[in-house]
């Protein structure tokens, strides 16, 4: 097989020829540390890339599967770790040179999950310092560029696992989403990105950046893989406190193409902030396409939503302060100098703000509880714009100049606070060429319905055959 | 301490010195800049109506 056509499979084509013995994992990790070599230098997706240890792992697994003992769907099948997962053996920087050369000595609970399902780590993904930003820059270990046009960010903060996933360098990323990390990348470098609902995946063995806010989740080419993922990832883990214990139903049972009354909402007060024109028309023809397959969409209105960034800034920064703060007082002057600053603002808020953020979060929980009685699904842009220039710190979204960080996450903070599951979904390009993403929210634990209408959408479009130019 | 008013350079650099921050004028320039949207927020949230909302605790996972 050609090797360019081994990269851009999905895990779920892919697992149907592993397990049918008509493609190695040996070939499948050749193909994707040949595809890396080529584009890493301009991509510079990871931190750690473990040519020779996935290489090993390759062999084991072609034995064990030439033996009868396949695993799953995932088994021989690359995936890479945003590098603030912890993995035993393997250095874990959380994206800075502080902690170059951190090893852990046990995996992050995911981690240990994707290696009982066979599944072979090719690599530690670049990442934004500590996670705190939305853009994918990093002094340390380089910036992260847009396969679509490197001069480009990827989104962040799980910017290497976006760029991974969309240029074929890896089958299966994961990222943190704190304030927008899996879905800001998964948008702006064109693939697809879910955050789950708060709990149903562990955050054990990750480095924190906010405990109330952190969503571990994939990072995927399209949502069945997302699924398939799930399907591993997820489920109650005592070594996390905020794990919910929830039955896990087979998240590939969601794929059936069908979204006939389905019920979406689409919130007004996204349309009333600033909004790229291209991004608006891609997204509203995105409904429009689940409407014509027979969901039900009508306007709704969120309130709350124009007030998820302070409440998400407000909780978000004090958390981080205090997760971070030994470390800000030991090595604060090396840290990158935004996230200094984040993390310095965030020692200003006082515990009264912060429990008032956290009465106006219930607040919004709430809101965003009532609309979801009414509609299983609330839609709209996952950015307003398309992926801003490495380094800038304003964009214009559609008439209005706006700083990035806001810009980034406009429309991705309300679903950290309330923790409801949200995925971003390809929709189309700017006529630059740059990817637009449809993001979808749902219910808490109601995935199924999330990837349902993620996948039909998907299959009756070709956003996610589209590569990068490189 | 913040009120309505906006936040003073005074203010922050007393704040900054009782928190153990330091730098570069340059840095603490731009630090004030952060820490005045940071108080920004904290204002608009302290003109919603929190009225019987108890604050969401941390660690406990939505219900389904």
């Amino acid at each position: 097989m050609d090797t360019l056509e081994i990269c851009y499979m999905s895990a779920g084509d892919l697992s149907k020829l592993v397990k049918n013995k008509e493609v190695s994992p040996v070939e499948i990790i050749d193909a994707h540390l040949t595809r890396i070599e080529a584009t890493e230098p301009v991509l510079n997706s990871f931190i750690t890339l473990l040519a020779e240890e996935s290489r090993t792992a390759a062999r084991q697994a072609e034995k064990d599967i030439q033996a009868g003992r396949y695993k799953g769907p995932l088994h021989g099948i690359p995936v890479g770790l945003k590098d603030l997962y912890n993995t035993a053996g393997v250095r874990t920087t959380s994206g800075s040179k502080i902690f170059d050369t951190f090893v852990p000595e046990e995996d992050c609970t995911v981690a240990a999950k994707f290696q009982q399902a066979g599944a072979i780590l090719l690599g530690k993904l670049n990442m934004h310092q500590f996670a705190y930003g939305p853009t994918g820059e990093n002094p340390d270990y380089g910036h992260m560029h847009n396969p679509w046009n490197p001069e480009m960010v990827t989104g962040g903060s799980s910017g290497g696992s976006g760029s991974a996933a969309a240029a074929g360098q890896c089958t299966i990323t994961t990222g943190s989403d704190t304030g927008g990390s899996i879905r800001i990348p998964a948008a702006l470098c064109g693939i697809v990105g879910l955050k789950p609902t708060y709990g149903l995946v562990s955050r054990w063995g990750l480095t924190a950046l906010s405990w109330s806010l952190d969503h571990p989740g994939p990072m995927t080419r399209t949502v069945e893989d997302a699924a398939i993922t799930m399907n591993v990832i997820a489920g109650y883990d005592p070594k996390d406190v905020a794990s919910a214990k929830v039955d896990i139903p087979d998240y590939t049972t969601a794929l059936t193409g069908d979204v006939r009354g389905l019920r979406i909402g689409m919130p007004k007060e996204y349309f009333e902030a600033p909004l790229d024109p291209q991004v608006r028309k891609a997204v509203l023809d995105a409904v429009s396409m689940l409407e014509s397959m027979g969901a039900v969409v009508k306007e709704v209105s969120f309130p709350m939503f124009n007030q998820s960034q302070a409440i998400s800034s407000t909780v978000l920064m004090a958390e981080a302060s205090a997760y971070h703060r030994d470390l800000l007082e030991k090595d604060g002057h090396q840290l990158y100098e935004p996230v200094r600053q984040r993390l310095e603002a965030g020692l200003f808020i006082s515990a009264a703000d912060y429990l008032r953020a956290q009465q106006a979060r219930a607040l919004l929980d709430q809101e965003g509880r009532r609309l979801l009685d009414d509609v299983d699904l609330l839609a709209g842009p996952t950015e307003p714009v398309t992926a801003p220039e490495l380094l800038a710190s304003k964009v214009m979204a559609g008439e209005q100049e706006i700083g990035v960080v806001g810009a980034l996450t406009q429309y991705t903070r309300p679903y950290n606070i309330n923790g409801f599951p949200a995925i971003s979904v390809p929709c189309g390009f700017s006529d630059a060429g740059l990817p637009i993403g449809l993001q979808l929210a749902g219910k808490p634990f109601d995935e199924l319905t999330v990837l349902r209408a993620a996948h039909a959408y998907e299959q009756a479009t070709d956003w996610h055959t589209r590569r990068p130019p490189i | 301490m913040a009120s309505e008013k906006q936040l003073s350079r005074e203010e922050f650099d007393l704040l900054a010195k009782l928190l153990g921050v330091d730098g570069e004028p340059a840095y603490l320039d731009e630090l004030y800049s952060q820490v005045r949207g940071v108080y920004i927020s904290a204002q608009n949230i302290r003109e919603i109506d929190v009225t019987g909302a108890e604050p969401d605790m941390a660690f406990i996972p939505p219900t389904a």
